[in-house]
């Protein structure tokens, strides 16, 4: 039988690969126009309420966002603009809603409480737990340097 | 000694398949005995769904065979989820002596290899040996929720969704008409003692797929595909009898890539081939088809190219059931895979090929990934494994 090492090089060296330039424009292109979907929205806030607080436009702004973000992955068509696209629709706010949303729909079956509640962090969970340190670390430097 | 014969002769009664929709249009779409038309089967989870395909993958097996469910001594098999959930809940539904087995993908082989065992040893008279998995509940076990936007990698495959069942037994086969009846199946639900609504829902899902059972696919792929091969109206001329078989060893070559399964794999499919030919004395030309389980078109590559430095060529007509399930335009990316894969090939596409006389020496390698959820996360590697057992046809007459 083969060699362990020589094995691992050969399937390193021989497997499938991702088409590194088609995935990489796809995603450039997706998240673009996701993010333009969010100022466009941020802007016609601004039109409607004028005198609105540029804090409060975008905070309005990314509440909508994550709705259409779950309301998307609700339709099923999130996972398939997901496939296509990769960090392009995983990075916005809208990827974080999906990562939320689709573990909520995927457990219903378990029951509302060790199902929905308890499994909608699993994908979500570590990106809270490192933005709430960070936050946390970050006020208590401001706190004392400021 | 991993290679053994059997002695007294092990027959296979009738084998019987439930798969998918997505299955149903790939490229063994028309050997199917059943597809659904949805993949939930009016169920409320994809467990129930899976449990409820594996339940009538048997009792179709049983019916096609003209057997009742209390002519079964054992039954054997298994699936890839926890604890054997949906075997074991199927099985609830038969009054006989159950083994539940686990090798994630091999568990075909292995069962087979377990059933002709028992009944050429004399310890058992009738099994049946059957495998299921289901996209979705697989999914859910070992990777993400279905609706997260992730990208699979290319390396990928797809679990099959499917059930098939074989029955095996000392007894030869009848020469029969291998069609069953859809009133069959619809009997089946009557004696468990259903809701009524739930019978009336389930009466319309077998209306729906009637029309799906004999489609007619004409644009198929690979060449090792016979367009009258779901010709329910020929009758088999010959019986096929299981000869033997290698037990598999678990090999590990240190892949840890969870999305890599076929290059885990080929490194024990090699192993238990090198040992069956070794062993036996045979090499690959005493088989007229050579079939292994879910290695994926670059899994099916790496085995070629493993046994091509042992000095081993694979004939031309050598075929990976994983590699060959689905279309290319149904983006799989390497294919079929899970314990119904090779199954649902077997009894759907290699049987009825065989009892037609098409194949007369069967060499099949169903092959395992050896992994949980958690293993990758420890730093584990992943191990593999394959069984192999032969088949025979011979005429009736």
């Amino acid at each position: 039988m083969i060699d362990r090492i020589e094995y691992q090089k050969y399937v390193s060296d021989n497997q499938p690969k991702s088409p590194m330039v088609r995935t990489l424009i796809a995603a450039f292109i997706v998240g673009g126009i996701i993010c333009c979907i969010g100022e466009g929205i941020g802007d016609i806030l601004k039109l409607i309420f004028k005198d609105m607080s540029e804090k409060d436009v975008a905070t309005w702004e990314s509440c909508i966002m994550i709705f259409l973000g779950s309301f998307f992955t609700a339709l099923g068509l999130y996972d398939k603009l997901g496939h296509y696209a990769g960090g392009g629709s995983i990075i916005p706010i809208t990827g974080f809603a999906n990562s939320v949303t689709s573990p909520a729909m995927e457990y219903n079956r378990e029951g509302v409480f060790f199902g929905i509640c308890a499994k909608m962090f699993v994908i979500a969970g570590p990106i809270i737990v490192f933005g709430v340190t960070a936050s946390f670390i970050v006020g208590f430097i401001g706190y004392f340097v400021v | 000694m991993r290679t053994f014969e059997i002695k007294s002769p092990v027959y296979i009664k009738s084998g019987f398949t439930v798969v998918g929709p997505k299955e149903g249009d790939g490229n063994f779409g028309d050997c199917f005995d059943i597809v659904l038309k949805d993949d939930l089967w009016c169920e409320k989870s994809y467990e129930k769904c899976e449990s409820k395909m594996h339940r009538d993958a048997i009792t179709g097996a049983i019916k096609k065979a003209g057997l009742q469910k209390e002519d079964i001594d054992i039954l054997i098999g298994g699936d890839l989820l926890n604890e054997l959930s949906s075997t074991s809940l199927a099985a609830r539904n038969f009054p006989t002596a159950f083994l539940g087995l686990y090798n994630a993908c091999s568990t075909f082989g292995e069962s087979m290899i377990v059933g002709a065992m028992l009944i050429s040893g004399g310890y058992a008279n009738t099994v049946t040996c059957s495998t299921s998995s289901h996209f979705s509940s697989a999914e859910r076990q070992y990777r993400f929720p279905l609706e997260l936007g992730n990208q699979r990698p290319p390396t990928a495959q797809w679990t099959v969704t499917g059930a098939g069942c074989t029955v095996l037994s000392a007894e030869k086969p009848k020469l029969i008409n291998e069609q069953v009846y859809d009133d069959d199946i619809i009997a089946i639900d009557d004696s468990m003692n259903l809701d009524p609504k739930d019978v009336e829902k389930y009466k319309k899902s077998i209306e729906k797929q009637k029309g799906l059972i004999n489609k007619d696919k004409s644009n198929i792929i690979e060449d090792n595909f016979h367009k009258e091969m779901n010709d329910y109206i020929k009758t088999n001329s010959h019986c096929v009898k299981v000869t033997g078989g290698t037990i598999g060893r678990v090999i590990d070559l240190g892949i840890d890539d969870e999305a890599n399964m076929g290059a885990a794999m080929a490194p024990a499919a090699c192993e238990t081939i090198l040992t069956h030919f070794k062993e036996s004395g045979r090499d690959p030309g005493y088989y007229d088809g050579i079939f292994t389980g879910d290695l994926g078109r670059f899994g099916k590559e790496t085995l070629q190219y493993l046994l091509s430095k042992e000095g081993i060529t694979l004939p031309d007509y050598y075929m990976d059931t994983g590699a060959s399930y689905y279309t290319p335009e149904q983006k799989t990316f390497q294919g079929g895979s899970g314990a119904g894969c090779v199954n649902t090939a077997f009894n759907g596409y290699i049987l009825k090929r065989m009892q037609r006389g098409e194949l007369k020496r069967v060499l099949i390698v169903p092959t395992g990934a050896l992994l949980n959820k958690d293993t990758p996360l420890q730093k584990e590697t992943i191990p593999g494994i394959a069984h192999a057992f032969t088949l025979e046809s011979e005429n009736f007459l």
